[in-house]
């Protein structure tokens, strides 16, 4: 079954070094829409990034910072980014080797679909 | 706030829960509507009625699934404007307990679910105590119930 | 099933009104409401239809005080009494540690207060429960009714009282017979935890 993010997720998927992406809903934290791996626990992962991306955004607007555009959090392992708009966001997981540039660049252009 | 407990048990897996999930109220109950244990609430006559409205809510909505498909609904949550509620069934060696949980935009409804899921393994792997067998009450607690119940209705 | 936390000295138990419609078991609950100090009663809640008549149950949470060095605590809660709540009866008497039966003492009344009577030992059976091991108060109410419409006590005996359980005429409008009935109740259920009988 196909969603209005489908041909997005596809498109995040194929990146090299991506294990998973996700829509979720920024309030929520349920997942609207998702292309995991095997193995990504996609409800916690949704639910966690959701909350965090959520602080974040409050954290930067209460700083003076305005929008939070883009968040990305490095670990040993792996890297996640998220972005969002309109109480959704599109959150990836990927490996420490993923071109972070292209997929923040594909990742904002997709925001403007969101609009 | 402080989390109390009727069953000791269940006292790290609320603690658990309470913590990760953020959420500003909670009550961990059996099908007959006794709390096991809770977090947030000020009276404990409170916690009776959350707990008597919670397993009454969740007695017929499994009903409801049964009617309509076959088998009973595992979970409720209702959104309101400010706090939203969540009622979940955890599934235990004999029969389920019951969650009962209250939060706000501090937590999500995504964020709850993945604590339940990790409250209800934390508690089904829990080895519940035998209950002691020996008497409760003192042979002469009549005379003590019929002076408390004197003073509930005005007549001491 | 009572819960008993020996830790925290705390007793919780669930008292059920049981009895066919419209015998005065919302009664009872909301005298018992009435009489008792703010302090010692949460709040009553009742799921009522818009005629007032109980659709899934009433519950009053009561705080008796301590009692043998136990802080107690009554969850006292009616059934909905018309015939066609059978499932909501059996749901809400699911863990009962006691049981109330309320009946209505008019003559024309009797066969809703037998069928009543078979209903609870139907319910308790459903639910695994040998209903002579359930502490059980019988009262008889609207005994204040001109004696033409009602049956004697001991006409209702003989009708509902085969097990020669506790039994009090009432008033529960007014009040007689309200406390003496959650009191034999009360005695029956923290008898049968002092034995070891409890849940």
């Amino acid at each position: 079954m196909s969603s209005p993010f489908t041909a997005l997720l596809q498109s995040l998927i194929r990146h090299r070094g991506v294990t998973g992406c996700m829509v979720v809903g920024e309030g929520d934290g349920m997942i609207v829409d998702s292309s995991l791996q095997i193995g990504v626990n996609g409800d916690a992962f949704a639910a966690l990034t959701a909350s965090l991306y959520r602080k974040a955004r409050r954290a930067a607007a209460a700083a003076g910072f305005g929008e939070t555009g883009f968040f990305e959090l490095d670990a040993d392992g792996g890297r996640m980014c998220a972005a969002g708009r309109n109480d959704l966001v599109i959150v990836v997981i990927a490996e420490p080797r993923v071109n972070v540039g292209l997929l923040r660049v594909e990742m904002l252009q997709a925001l403007e679909s969101f609009a | 706030m402080k989390l109390s407990v009727a069953e000791n048990w269940v006292e790290a897996p609320l603690k658990q829960f309470v913590d990760e999930a953020r959420v500003q109220l909670a009550v961990l109950l059996n099908p007959s509507g006794q709390v096991l244990g809770q977090f947030g609430f000020a009276s404990s006559v409170d916690v009776m009625t959350a707990c008597a409205l919670a397993a009454a809510t969740t007695a017929s909505s499994g009903e409801l699934g049964r009617l309509v498909d076959g088998r009973p609904f595992a979970g409720l949550h209702y959104a309101g404007k400010v706090r939203q509620i969540f009622l979940g069934q955890v599934p235990m060696g004999a029969g389920t307990l019951i969650l009962l949980t209250v939060f706000d935009e501090e937590s999500s409804l995504g964020l709850v679910q993945v604590f339940f899921a990790e409250l209800c393994v934390a508690l089904a792997g829990v080895v519940q105590p035998d209950a002691p067998t020996t008497p409760a009450l003192a042979e002469d607690f009549e005379r003590e119930l019929n002076r408390n119940l004197s003073v509930m209705f005005g007549r001491s | 099933m009572s819960l008993v936390n020996y830790a925290a000295r705390e007793i919780t138990c669930k008292i059920v009104y049981y009895g066919p419609g419209r015998s005065g078991k919302t009664t009872n609950l909301h005298y018992i409401y009435g009489q008792v100090p703010g302090d010692r009663k949460g709040q009553m809640v009742s799921l009522a239809t818009q005629t007032d008549r109980t659709l899934f149950f009433d519950f009053l949470p009561l705080d008796l005080g301590i009692i043998s060095g136990f802080t107690t605590r009554f969850q006292l809660y009616t059934v909905p009494g018309q015939v066609y709540y059978q499932t909501t009866r059996r749901l809400v008497l699911q863990g009962a540690d006691g049981v109330v039966f309320v009946a209505d003492s008019q003559a024309r009344q009797l066969d809703e207060n037998v069928e009543s009577m078979q209903d609870l030992h139907a319910n308790l059976a459903e639910h695994g429960v040998d209903a002579r091991t359930v502490p059980l108060v019988i009262q008889y109410n609207k005994q204040d009714l001109p004696a033409d419409l009602i049956l004697t006590v001991p006409e209702l005996e003989e009708q509902l009282n085969f097990r020669g359980v506790p039994s009090f005429a009432a008033d529960a409008l007014h009040g007689p017979g309200v406390f003496e009935t959650l009191r034999a109740v009360s005695e029956q259920v923290l008898r049968k935890l002092s034995t070891g009988g409890g849940g």
